[in-house]
């Protein structure tokens, strides 16, 4: 899933430059989720408010299907996004990390065991098992996290595994081990150093990967209820409403994709300049 | 060759074996059985007894596991709770939408990725390069029911072009106006076809300065000749599982583009059965998605393995 696109001149000239665009893609969504649930008013409701009215001076960007503020759902929407991903990632890294490390131990029974359990589970498509989740009668909102970080513990072990038995790493291991440190040195000292660019860089591109799981199964009711003011939820409420009340779709939809977007630019800016120092 | 086949083979198998016992297991996931649901709350205690004794449900699990197997074997996929019409029946009537939609999807990325992605992996920097680039960062992983409702509001809504969704209409109504299937198609396609030819043109890119291509020159081949022969078939490798996920995203992708667009294809059958809880339906689209999923991963892993050998090729 990462973007091996630029090479030659071209990919360093632009690796080294800032990436302005970038920033304020990520940076506007980010902050709204962020900051957004500690502005303004208690609640959504207002008195004598109409449904699916489009932006007037009392309500900024309109109200929704069902009379509510725009503004306020979008601002108090985006932690629920933020927040899950977010949350997903710490699952997928706390199961993924350790299974990485132990399959990469020195027990070669062990590594194919664990690796070949992970193979098994690559078989299932995301959005597949979500909804197979929400049949069996777990639809809350932790579900969903737990269920979509747990989906990528196979690909995180392997880049966890990949990076512990890369050759530079594998020799400076034996030596430590040679030079009498032990295992809580190697384990908590040397590896933790060694492993945080690679997995800082998968954990970038699996952001975009969760942030489209969660937001699909939202947008289809799985997770999250009707009345989240969550940014796929409120898309998904007021998608009917779309041609007389656009800015209800628009502005969460908008929101979603400069995440998306910004997010995949940064990645592929940091991957880049990786690539030109090295 | 023949070790890897029966490794991968084997992988497959298990993974099959898995899906069919956790889709199984998903019935007794739920609080009360088939009998409770059949009988609702009108049924004394004594006739779903009488009710569960009559499907089989006091049978141990491996017992009616075995029967629910050797049913699936002969195509009875059990019938809708809500409808009580056989749940092949339904996803029959289904499947055509779902084909008309992923057909010209897949037909497009199969014909178009590789020729853009030759195209823009021999001319680095050109325009053509720098507009593929973008348009792949951009469509990246922004989910498609979100494009999907952009593109609406721009072509639909702003400019006034093409239908907007396409409620209620079954494959011969689809059929007879294909404009429906414009934006429906396009949203399917634009994010797979950008990550498709991504991969062949850092393949092209690569191979075409790679050392056996230089040395193809050398003994005056033509150009032609040593990028159609030889640098395009070693891009084409890894691209096949590329290809893979592309299908199994397809599949996704199916789920949320129809229910955007509000047809009424596979995709949005499964949603509905996950709405409604209609276990035997959940289990029937459960294992045709997991089940293509596997063949299909099954097909490119092999194939990209004869394509490129000695490549470790991951499961």
């Amino acid at each position: 899933m990462t973007v091996r696109w630029r090479t030659g001149a071209a990919g360093g000239e632009r690796g080294r430059r800032p990436s302005w665009t970038a920033l304020a893609l990520f940076g506007v969504p980010v902050l709204a989720a962020v900051l957004g649930p500690w502005w303004g008013p208690s609640g959504p409701w207002t008195e004598g408010a109409l449904p699916s009215q489009p932006p007037g001076a009392e309500h900024p960007l309109g109200t929704d299907v069902l009379g509510r503020d725009m503004l306020w759902l979008v601002l108090h929407g985006g932690a629920s996004v933020l927040g899950g991903v977010l949350g997903a990632l710490l699952i997928g890294m706390a199961g993924g990390v350790p299974l990485g490390l132990l399959a990469a131990g020195p027990r070669r029974g062990l590594d194919e065991a664990v690796m070949r359990a992970l193979d098994l589970l690559l078989a299932l498509p995301g959005l597949l098992v979500l909804m197979v989740l929400a049949v069996s009668g777990h639809r809350d909102w932790y579900w969903l996290v737990t269920a979509a970080g747990s989906l990528q513990v196979p690909a995180i072990a392997r880049v966890v595994r990949g990076a512990v038995l890369a050759p530079g790493t594998r020799t400076v291991v034996e030596a430590l081990r040679m030079q009498g440190h032990g295992w809580a040195y190697i384990h908590l000292r040397y590896l933790p150093r060694e492993l945080a660019a690679p997995l800082a860089t998968d954990t970038g591109s699996r952001f975009a990967v969760v942030l489209y799981l969660l937001a699909s199964a939202n947008f289809l009711g799985l997770g999250l209820p009707a009345a989240s003011p969550d940014w796929a939820v409120l898309i998904e409420r007021n998608s009917d409403a779309l041609f007389t009340q656009p800015a209800a779709v628009l502005v969460p939809a908008g929101l979603l994709t400069a995440l998306c977007v910004g997010g995949n630019l940064l990645v592929d800016h940091v991957l880049a300049r990786q690539r030109s120092t090295r | 060759m023949r070790g890897y086949v029966l490794r991968r083979s084997l992988l497959a198998v298990l993974q099959c074996l898995m899906v069919l016992v956790a889709v199984f297991a998903l019935g007794s996931l739920l609080p009360g059985d088939t009998a409770d649901v059949l009988r609702g709350e009108h049924g004394t205690p004594a006739q779903v007894a009488a009710l569960r004794t009559q499907l089989g449900l006091d049978e141990p699990a491996w017992a009616r596991f075995w029967h629910w197997l050797g049913g699936l074997c002969a195509g009875d996929l059990g019938n809708s709770l809500m409808t009580g019409t056989p749940v092949a029946e339904d996803l029959g009537r289904r499947i055509g939408v779902t084909a008309l939609l992923g057909v010209p999807a897949l037909v497009l990325v199969t014909a178009l990725a590789p020729l853009l992605g030759t195209v823009s992996g021999l001319r680095e920097g050109s325009r053509l390069d720098r507009a593929l680039n973008s348009a792949a960062v951009l469509l990246h992983a922004v989910p498609e029911f979100v494009l999907g409702l952009l593109l609406v509001a721009a072509v639909s809504l702003a400019a006034g072009l093409l239908p907007a969704t396409a409620v209620g209409m079954d494959t011969a109504a689809l059929l007879a106006q294909p404009a429906v299937l414009v934006l429906p198609v396009s949203v399917l396609t634009a994010r797979h076809l950008c990550d498709l030819t991504r991969q062949v043109r850092v393949g092209v890119a690569a191979g075409r300065h790679g050392t056996v291509a230089t040395h193809l020159r050398l003994l005056g081949m033509r150009e032609r000749t040593v990028v159609l022969r030889h640098v395009l078939p070693g891009a084409l490798g890894p691209a096949v599982q590329q290809y893979a996920r592309c299908v199994e995203g397809m599949l996704g992708g199916a789920v949320l583009v129809e229910a955007v667009f509000g047809l009424r294809g596979l995709g949005s059958g499964f949603v509905e059965a996950v709405q409604n809880r209609d276990l035997p339906q959940v289990q029937a689209y459960a294992l045709l998605f997991a089940g293509v999923t596997v063949a299909v991963n099954l097909a490119a892993d092999l194939a990209a393995y004869r394509l490129a050998p000695r490549r470790e090729v991951t499961a």
